[in-house]
């Protein structure tokens, strides 16, 4: 609770091992939830507990975490590999040890010789690379990274998503991914929690959260839909025209409907299987139903 | 046919402890000021000067300080020198205003506190940045003085060891206000220079209009209010120095509770800081 605002309320959530993306509409809580699992607020009700971990103990949760903020956050004046020794230092890395890491995870994110500038100097694709570099310099369990790829052109978009792909896939280590984007998130992570109004709305395994009912097809079709749809609904079915296609109801038969709709009405029938939702469709869907919901 | 892969196991780097941490962020945070030009000149400076004022003072008393009696008070009058005052307040600007607005300003409080230290310990590795440095003009010279008047055989040894105990103790008090309330000023502004102007006012803002009001309205608890004529108050009554307008147990209390005071809401500011923004 901030003063009179519940920022996440009613959050009950298992996140299993892997990459978990983190996505929500602006104040949905999607900060405070990080803020949570950094141990850095607690909850006013409830627990929760982060690599076996309570979030109350704060220290011991976070040595950990890697932690790659959003926003510029890095000390200008220090070099790069200098200031990823500092953190390891921080984290409680011996001397040795921490400048032994951070030259290998400067060379994982491919700061080379760049690493001895001042970090003022370096570009935005470099600053997030150093930022990765000192989230990671500590080796910890579990990586949050808030909108990594922030500020960077495709080229560097790629890269950075690579990164953390490979991070993701590491053996043991597990990645909360935090981004408006949710194609980066769709393309990183297995499991995904999506808030709202400081609620979760739903959370699950992606794949499953898109492959929608197994009782419904979607048919993409050249031509006019809204027409194919308004056929299929005279015909008795529950039909529905959207930007990604017709939505059907299953029912024994519809196939050849369908089909003769089509040839019918002379459109072209080019997809016709299960619903199949891009997570931005699924996302956007949850969050006019859940606005509707509390509207009314 | 038979193909074994080798099996990888993680080996977990074992973390040090907390002192560990906070000695890595005082260590480094000493580094950076002492590879600044500014900080290193106006210490050189600050300690050459008080201890040559000093000495000076030491060496020609009988000229400049006629009927001054050569005891423990005598050591008094280099504790009461204002260059001390001066060096102290460039010194807790030129460090300290920066020290935590600087990673207000460039955020980098975010990683400090993502990392497995609490906010106390991020405050106490800053203060030890900050309070060796002003000491270095608080006590240093105060300590080097009757050490060089016992090696001069003016002043006896246990007359010397008095006074370099006592110059330790006030050193640390007017060190431990500054150093207090340098970070609390630091930690209200994302601009050091508002900092830097806030230390400047705390001491001469606060210290020349009470010395002019007490004097033109004749009210001497006025002085109250000035950390330096506080200070001045309990240095008068350690070294045994005659005068003083102010009693020395009410100005340790202002210092003290100002120094606890200070500490206390740069504590509940940097808890209110939000590290992770949305």
């Amino acid at each position: 609770m901030f003063g009179e605002v519940r920022a996440v309320d009613d959050l009950s959530v298992a996140i299993p091992e892997g990459a978990i993306g983190l996505v929500g509409p602006n104040g949905a809580g999607k900060t405070t939830f990080l803020r949570l699992l950094l141990g850095l607020v607690r909850p006013t009700t409830g627990t929760a507990k982060v690599l076996g971990h309570d979030i109350a103990e704060g220290v011991p949760v976070r040595e950990r975490i890697g932690y790659m903020p959003e926003h510029d956050c890095l000390i200008p004046d220090m070099t790069g590999v200098g200031l990823v020794t500092f953190m390891g230092r921080v984290s409680g890395l011996d001397a040795d040890t921490a400048i032994s890491r951070a030259h290998d995870v400067l060379q994982f994110v491919g700061v080379e010789e760049e690493r001895y500038r001042k970090i003022a100097e370096y570009s935005t694709g470099m600053k997030q690379k150093i930022k990765l570099a000192q989230a990671m310099v500590h080796d910890p369990q579990l990586y949050i990274f808030d909108e990594p790829t922030t500020g960077l052109d495709p080229r560097g978009r790629t890269e950075m998503l690579d990164l953390v792909r490979v991070i993701a896939n590491s053996p043991g280590r597990n990645v909360v991914l935090s981004s408006h984007l949710l194609p980066d998130v769709e393309t990183i992570c297995k499991y995904i929690v999506i808030l709202d109004g400081g609620h979760q709305i739903a959370a699950g395994e992606l794949r499953q959260l898109l492959s929608g009912s197994a009782d419904r097809l979607r048919i993409d079709v050249r031509g006019d839909r809204e027409a194919f749809a308004q056929r299929l609904r005279e015909t008795g079915l529950e039909a529905e025209a959207t930007p990604t296609g017709v939505h059907v109801a299953r029912k024994p038969g519809v196939e050849g409907v369908i089909f003769g709709i089509a040839k019918a009405l002379g459109a072209e029938v080019r997809y016709m299987g299960r619903e199949i939702r891009s997570l931005e469709e699924f996302f956007l869907e949850l969050v006019e139903r859940n606005e509707a919901a509390v509207s009314v | 046919m038979s193909i074994s892969l080798p099996t990888y196991t993680r080996r977990e780097m074992p973390l040090l402890g907390r002192r560990h941490r906070l000695r890595a962020i005082i260590v480094t945070g000493l580094r950076r000021e002492f590879k600044r030009p500014a900080v290193i000149v106006s210490t050189l400076l600050g300690v050459a000067l008080i201890v040559i004022i000093s000495t000076a003072i030491l060496l020609f008393a009988g000229l400049f300080l006629p009927g001054q009696a050569l005891d423990l008070s005598f050591f008094f009058v280099p504790a009461s020198n204002q260059t001390v005052l001066f060096f102290i307040t460039l010194m807790a600007s030129l460090v300290g205003s920066a020290l935590i607005a600087d990673d207000l300003n460039s955020m980098a409080l975010t990683l400090y506190l993502s990392r497995p230290i609490t906010h106390a310990d991020y405050l106490v590795a800053k203060a030890a940045i900050l309070a060796p440095l002003i000491s270095l003009i608080a006590v240093l010279p105060l300590v080097l003085t009757p050490f060089v008047a016992a090696l001069l055989g003016l002043f006896s040894w246990t007359i010397a060891l008095q006074a370099i105990g006592l110059a330790v103790l006030l050193g640390s008090l007017f060190t431990a206000f500054y150093t207090s309330v340098t970070l609390l000023l630091s930690s209200l502004t994302h601009r050091k220079s508002y900092a830097a102007a806030g230390i400047f006012a705390v001491t001469f803002g606060l210290t020349i209009p009470a010395e002019i009001l007490s004097i033109s309205i004749n009210n001497p608890a006025l002085l109250y209010a000035s950390p330096w004529e506080d200070y001045l108050a309990v240095a008068r009554a350690a070294f045994g120095a005659p005068g003083g307008q102010i009693d020395w147990p009410w100005a340790l209390v202002i210092l003290l509770a100002a120094t606890l005071v200070a500490a206390s809401l740069t504590y509940l500011r940097m808890k209110a800081v939000e590290v992770v923004a949305g």
